[in-house]
């Protein structure tokens, strides 16, 4: 996993594309979800956002990224795209996260062949991506031993507007998660 | 050929059984770090005396696994005892000196001392116990955590664990090739909350001589069942390749290659078993349990209402303030309602691959059953362990039901 070292300026236009994650993140934040925002290019185009939907779906697994690839899988095969040729297009597109996909997400990045991610903040309790498993290298694990297709590996770079992004899962975690069964702490009111 | 009419559990009774999948990859038994102690032969009729002198002034913190005497049987019946005086001064960074009262205890009883090795941590299974005592005896307490099963299942559990996953394998052979499945149920009031099929390649609804398929002639369903079978041969032989090829979770990078079959666009490569029946569930949640943005009042309205479909309610219980609290924070929270998969067990046919396995810590599941293991994805013990990735915020009990492979056919 590469990750900006400090001093080194991340390149403007990754900047621009997480900024446009962030924004996402902040509509999550709006709707009482935990703040996480993502965004696809393809060819230096955003052809698909996402957030994370999981208190309103109350389903744990409509992550942000989850979430921006079905949006993409709507719209290719209501074109009318073929299966090869959406994956072909998948292997050339690079999500922007706001924090490190977990380990479901990682895995299913993995699946569907995406090329790149770049990501806000390491995720320490649940990340994919080198915090906690590393299944974005393609060695991770032992190859499938059955079938033709191999286990997909996508290059991985962190550290992109990473305190905005925390800033953000602060926020969230003072207002308190509305979704857990009992509070963990005392509830603060958001000002 | 699972349970027979008349409802006694026969046939496969007598070959299967669960089997916990802990939380760490057992060591090789043989192989369990030592650490060296200093022992001594002692006089039986002293050991009661020396042994409860020892716990008091060298009590083993740290080895309380380690039993304080041993037991050799010598030529013509006869018995000797061995005691554990201390540490061995020699090899521990931490006592390198005898204590005292060790000093004295030696001298009074005339004891020369040897130094000998003992594991280090206590056996977590029974093969690692076995192999301890063969150095020195320890003693052996089977894992314990809050979760049923664990220390093993009642029978009327497990004749419920067989019963829900006989469901998911008979789920998964009922479409026209063999797929995972996944059956989420609440074990308190025995429902089955969620039960779907993988659908990578077509949805789970399209299953054989169902009329919603359109185009599927039997050739090429006997082609299709023809070549499971061959796969299974394959299996058995321990040549996987190319077997199983449409179970998502043996194969997560197959979709592309995978031949699409009817319904061209209803294939994903993420609709996994575990993703729909998460999907399902959580639309009945929904359905069940309407969100609402009234006050305390209607919520309290809502509990009596709801209480009657059956929900355990014995899950959260929480006080009408606590309630109040959450209503303030402006959202509403209902007691009565579960929260995602809390309590709730999920039946595999296959160990699910990595992406599934976080799924259902997302949602909360308690248990996992899988009956046959995934090696070339599998993250609950084959490839990936996700139930001992302490960091992770929740933890399931994971458990293999041991199925003759013959129930696939």
């Amino acid at each position: 996993m590469g990750s900006f070292a400090e001093g080194a300026a991340p390149e403007a236009e990754c900047i621009s594309f997480m900024k446009l994650a962030v924004e996402q993140a902040k509509l999550a934040l709006d709707s009482l979800e935990v703040p996480v925002g993502c965004v696809i290019a393809e060819d230096q185009n955003v052809i698909s956002v996402g957030r994370n939907r999981t208190t309103e779906t109350r389903n744990a697994t409509r992550h942000a990224e989850m979430e921006a690839i079905d949006v993409l899988l709507d719209q290719w095969k209501k074109k009318g795209i073929s299966k090869e040729e959406i994956a072909s297009r998948f292997s050339k597109c690079t999500l922007y996260v706001t924090c490190e996909p977990c380990i479901m997400c990682a895995a299913a990045l993995s699946i569907i062949g995406l090329k790149e991610v770049y990501y806000g903040c390491a995720n320490d309790k649940f990340g994919g991506c080198g915090s906690i498993l590393s299944l974005h290298t393609s060695n991770s694990g032992k190859l499938p031993s059955g079938g033709t297709s191999e286990r997909k590996g996508f290059k991985c770079t962190g550290g992109i507007m990473a305190t905005e992004a925390i800033d953000l899962l602060k926020s969230f975690y003072e207002q308190g998660n509305p979704n857990a069964p009992k509070p963990h702490r005392t509830v603060v009111p958001r000002v | 050929m699972m349970g027979s009419a008349d409802g006694k559990t026969v046939g496969p009774s007598d070959c299967w059984e669960i089997i916990h999948i802990p939380e760490k990859p057992p060591i090789c038994p043989d192989h369990q770090p030592t650490v060296d102690v200093l022992a001594s032969a002692i006089d039986a009729k002293h050991a009661n005396t020396i042994v409860r002198k020892l716990n008091h002034i060298a009590p083993l913190e740290g080895l309380r696994h380690v039993k304080r005497i041993k037991k050799t049987f010598l030529d013509g019946g006869k018995s000797q005892l061995f005691a554990i005086l201390c540490m061995d001064p020699g090899s521990n960074a931490e006592s390198n000196y005898i204590p005292e009262d060790v000093l004295g205890l030696m001298n009074t009883y005339q004891l020369s001392t040897f130094t000998t090795k003992v594991c280090k941590y206590a056996a977590t299974t029974k093969e690692e116990w076995e192999e301890q005592c063969k150095l020195w005896p320890t003693s052996f307490h089977p894992p314990t955590f809050n979760i049923d099963g664990i220390t093993g299942f009642s029978e009327a559990d497990s004749l419920s664990v067989l019963k829900f996953m006989k469901l998911a394998v008979h789920m998964a052979k009922s479409g026209a090739s063999l797929v995972n499945a996944a059956v989420i149920v609440d074990p308190i009031s025995g429902e089955t909350i969620a039960s779907s099929c993988d659908e990578v390649l077509y949805p789970g609804a399209l299953t054989k001589g169902s009329s919603k398929e359109p185009c599927c002639s039997k050739d090429h369903e006997r082609t299709i069942q023809g070549d499971a079978n061959e796969m299974e041969k394959d299996l058995i032989s321990n040549e996987t390749k190319q077997s199983y090829m449409e179970v998502s979770c043996l194969h997560p990078w197959g979709w592309l290659e995978q031949r699409l079959h009817f319904y061209l666009d209803s294939w994903h490569p993420l609709r996994h078993a575990a993703i729909v029946a998460i999907e399902t569930s959580a639309a009945r949640d929904r359905h069940l349990f309407p969100m609402s943005t009234r006050g305390a009042d209607s919520v309290q309205e809502d509990q009596k209402v709801l209480t009657p479909t059956g929900s355990p309610l014995k899950r959260q219980k929480v006080k009408n303030d606590e309630i109040s609290d959450c209503n303030m924070n402006g959202s509403r929270y209902d007691p009565t309602r579960p929260y995602l998969c809390t309590g709730y067990d999920i039946y595999f046919v296959w160990e699910p691959c990595a992406m599934c396995s976080m799924a259902i810590v997302h949602q909360r599941i308690r248990r996992v059953f899988y009956a046959f293991p995934n090696p070339n994805d599998g993250a609950l013990g084959s490839v990936h362990r996700l139930q001992g990735e302490r960091s992770l915020n929740h933890h399931y009990a994971v458990f293999r039901v041991m199925l003759p492979k013959e129930i696939l056919h």
